[in-house]
């Protein structure tokens, strides 16, 4: 039901023109839109379950300065607005991202791509499902007939920039078939789990942008990677997924991996 | 006063709208349909391209028994590739064939029509999308019937730039790609985008989406109809060193306005490829 309201939200405020602030960089955006649908959802699953029942890790609330810490607690994490630079300029992939976790165990993903109208959802053993339309990840092993996503992100630090690069540069030499990049996480995670696209891969992005599309990719028969082939980290800032690890595999080769700061950076020692 | 180019504008629409219901039926069988590939082992063709083309051609031949062509596969099947000033029609009857093969959602038949090598109408039809743009020469451009107006963005710090890498893999020229590109991204710009398809680049472009589009090694029929749809909606069209447009050149560079245009102009590195009227 609020995934009406979001996408009304979201629509009515594409009609008028869109206040844009910033982040951590001149490109890292954040609008009212974002903000006023995060609170939607937050609230919303508050009155529907109770106020301390359980945790939130959402994108806008962290910017605001709530902790980022995953714990054993039932946790909603929430993208509220994936893809802002998309959503401000009109461009046609603008997600809202919705996962759920217990015991650290991501237990549903939902990511609802509102310009499109398609509603992606997975649940933990159960499938995944594009408009309750079973999806299915492509059967590409060959990595010279694949389609590989990767996105430049917002850090526009010129070492970072030259190794994003150089790694798109390796990829795309292989050959592979093409690189593109839908400009939102969320979205991107689940073309590979409809099989449009055989990977994504980015380091950069958020426990927010990624927690619902690991499982719609997991249970999709997709897997989920770190980027130095380890295994995935939901905090690490970093991740491939891919259609099977062949694939997986082969763009790890070329990934060059740069230091970033975990979304649970200041997270206490003494806390579980 | 009567349009003389009216019917053969509405004929390009049904002909659009027909060729996506083919692409549409067998984008699903895409990967079992034999993929053969053309210039490079990434510049791939398949059954449905050829006979979306056929199937263009054969009806207009029809209705208009005078009138030229210029289709991407009849060209790579021999034919020669000229721009005269007869009525010529201008076809790409998949551009996106990577998409059409993975089923990634950007896929697009266009049709340019131009008299004395001047477009005077374009079609593109983004059939997976279900989104048909139209433009004919002064009359403005459209999408789904709704008026098309690029954006107002004055400042490229504050743009999406769209481009491709394109099937050449010759290091020499991924190398000039991507230098321009490293150049594009650090300008600031807001961020960098591809459909993976030049026609619906331009097509976002015309919408106000992005701000611009460029590209080294398209073909004109890539961007035949795609110009004027841009043009119509208020942007602008050039090469990508900031001279004129040249349909036959293989290079574009389609923006918002010219300030947009010219800043991105001087980021690119302008190297040149054969021709599409080149002798062969």
């Amino acid at each position: 039901m609020f995934f009406c309201i979001c996408t009304q939200e979201i629509r009515k405020a594409g009609e008028s023109e869109i206040k844009v602030s910033t982040k951590s960089s001149t490109v890292d955006l954040v609008t009212k839109t974002d903000e006023r649908v995060e609170k939607i959802i937050i609230n919303s699953l508050k009155q529907e379950f109770g106020d301390n029942t359980y945790s939130f890790i959402g994108e806008e609330s962290v910017a605001n300065g709530k902790p980022c810490i995953l714990t054993d607690k039932p946790t909603w994490i929430i993208d509220p607005v994936d893809g802002t630079t998309n959503f401000v300029h009109g461009f046609p992939f603008v997600a809202v991202s919705i996962a759920f976790a217990v015991k650290k165990q991501l237990e549903f993903g939902v990511v609802y791509s509102c310009l499109e109208d398609k509603m992606y959802k997975a649940r933990r053993g159960k499938g995944a499902f594009c408009n309750d339309e079973l999806i299915q990840v492509s059967d590409v092993k060959d990595i010279h007939k694949s389609i590989i996503i990767s996105e430049h992100g917002t850090d526009r630090n010129p070492e970072k920039v030259t190794k994003i690069f150089s790694t798109m540069q390796k990829i795309l030499r292989i050959p592979v078939h093409g690189l593109r990049g839908s400009g939102t996480a969320a979205t991107n995670m689940c073309l590979v789990a409809c099989g449009a696209v055989e990977a994504f891969f980015e380091i950069g992005i958020h426990c927010w942008d990624i927690a619902a599309g690991a499982v719609i990719v997991t249970e999709a028969g997709g897997i989920l990677l770190d980027v130095d082939g380890g295994p995935f980290d939901l905090m690490s800032r970093r991740m491939v997924s891919a259609n099977n690890n062949v694939i997986a595999e082969r763009i790890i080769r070329e990934i060059e991996i740069f230091p970033v700061e975990r979304d649970d950076t200041n997270v206490s020692k003494n806390q579980t | 006063m009567t349009d003389i180019w009216q019917s053969a504008m509405d004929h390009a629409v049904a002909l659009a709208r027909k060729a996506g219901q083919v692409v549409r039926d067998a984008v699903g069988d895409a990967q079992k349909e034999a993929v053969m590939v053309k210039s490079s082992s990434i510049d791939l063709v398949t059954q449905t391209d050829q006979k979306v083309e056929k199937l263009i051609i054969q009806s207009v031949k029809e209705k208009f028994p005078t009138h030229c062509f210029i289709g991407e596969e009849s060209v790579a099947a021999g034919e020669v590739c000229v721009l005269t000033d007869s009525p010529t029609w201008i076809i790409d009857p998949i551009d996106g064939t990577t998409n059409f093969v993975h089923t990634f959602p950007f896929v697009a038949i266009s049709i340019g029509f131009s008299v004395n090598k001047q477009v005077e109408f374009g079609v593109v039809y983004s059939c997976l999308q279900d989104q048909m743009y139209t433009a004919r020469r002064g009359k403005g451009a459209f999408c789904n019937g709704r008026p098309l107006r690029v954006s107002h963005e004055k400042d490229i710090r504050q743009a999406i730039i769209a481009t491709e890498f394109g099937s050449n893999r010759d290091p020499g020229v991924v190398d000039k790609v991507f230098s321009s590109l490293k150049r594009v991204v650090s300008i600031p710009v807001h961020g960098v985008r591809g459909a993976g398809s030049a026609a619906i680049n331009m097509c976002l472009v015309a919408s106000g989406c992005v701000e611009a589009y460029y590209e080294i090694g398209i073909h004109v029929w890539d961007i035949a109809a795609g110009s004027l749809i841009v043009s119509e909606a208020g942007g602008v069209l050039m090469d990508v060193d900031g001279g004129l447009l040249d349909l036959m050149s293989r290079r574009v560079l389609a923006a918002n306005n010219q300030s947009v245009a010219e800043h991105l102009a001087k980021e690119i590195d302008a190297f040149r490829v054969r021709r599409d009227d080149a002798a062969s």
